[in-house]
């Protein structure tokens, strides 16, 4: 048997048979999916050449003191 | 459904003549071979109709300027990179854009846009796209090592393969190519010196390119300094406005702060 480094997970590996439609229709659900971690990167790129947004600070309110 | 954001956003830029090549993880979905980016990445040709067209899209779509460099040729000329967001539906759609990919001579882009000319869609081919994907993160390797299974030249294959394995059995098949090819890529001289040490090496080359790629980061992201701490203030002063009038006070301003010749 032919000895294989695996670089991709089996359902990467099935993107090569599917058919169009069916590319498509995972792609989408993948992408929805992929939603959950908005929030975690909502500050990070993923291309080009800027790493991160920078931090846009909000100055607090001044509280006044109850009396 | 029968189409996709990223395909969808693609034909709308392309729109009467071909000016955005999709690249990177959305391409590699193409390719049939990972999903694994939610984001969207272009190459565009370097010309002002060619951001005024993007500029217009993305209006349409309700896009807002992340931090980045404006879409404007002064500054895309020099390697620089622009990013947007809109919503569609539930999803969260970035859009990156670029008219200098890294890694990628000019003749080889000249050649990329020769190739697209008449495709539909229009995504890097297979050696681009390994190109790009020689990023400083470590999970655009294991797709690269994909990429190079799909690559249908044996040179290609020598040049990118991730996979010790398959750089044996390519060794024994095309010994006087890979002599050829070890001044474009060392480790090729030792392709006879067994597993271990062609993986050894692999990983010693998977180091060198992610650092030569920090590097280059490094050296923008120093030149956007002035332009980072700009940005809060300039994001607040643009937040709401439609895209094209964002992009004019941002042009204005990056013209001050964000340097268009790189030292």
């Amino acid at each position: 048997m032919k000895r294989i480094d695996h670089f991709l997970s089996e359902e990467d590996i099935a993107l090569h048979d599917m058919r169009w439609e069916e590319v498509i229709a995972w792609w989408n659900l993948w992408l929805k999916q992929a939603q959950i971690t908005n929030d975690a990167d909502q500050n990070d790129y993923s291309h080009g050449v800027f790493r991160n947004e920078p931090r846009i600070k909000i100055k607090a309110p001044l509280r006044k003191s109850r009396r | 459904m029968k189409t996709n954001i990223y395909l969808q956003i693609t034909d709308e830029f392309n729109a009467g003549r071909l000016r955005a090549i999709i690249c990177s993880g959305q391409a590699a979905v193409l390719h049939r071979v990972a999903i694994m980016s939610k984001d969207g990445d272009w190459i565009l040709q370097e010309d002002a109709e060619c951001c005024r067209h993007i500029l217009e899209t993305l209006e349409r779509h309700g896009a807002h300027y992340r931090f980045g460099a404006p879409l404007d040729v002064r500054w895309l000329s020099q390697g620089w990179s622009s990013h947007f967001e809109f919503t569609s539906g539930p999803l969260r759609i970035r859009t990156d854009f670029f008219t200098r990919p890294p890694r990628i001579s000019m003749s080889e882009l000249t050649a990329l846009w020769q190739e697209e000319a008449d495709k539909n869609p229009p995504f890097v081919n297979l050696t681009t796209l390994a190109r790009l994907k020689q990023t400083d993160r470590e999970k655009d390797y294991v797709v690269i090592g994909e990429l190079a299974r799909r690559m249908p030249v044996p040179v290609d294959q020598l040049l990118f393969s991730r996979s010790a394995l398959d750089l044996i059995r390519l060794g024994k098949l095309y010994p006087s190519l890979v002599k050829q090819l070890i001044s474009k890529r060392p480790l090729l001289a030792n392709i006879s010196s067994g597993r271990t040490v062609i993986e050894t090496l692999l990983d010693a080359e998977r180091r060198a390119l992610i650092h030569l790629n920090e590097k280059r980061l490094a050296h923008f992201e120093k030149a956007a300094g002035q332009w980072r701490e700009r940005w809060p203030d300039l994001a607040r002063k643009i937040s709401g406005l439609p895209l094209r009038k964002a992009h004019s006070i941002l042009v204005k301003e990056a013209k001050k702060h964000l340097a268009t010749t790189l030292p």
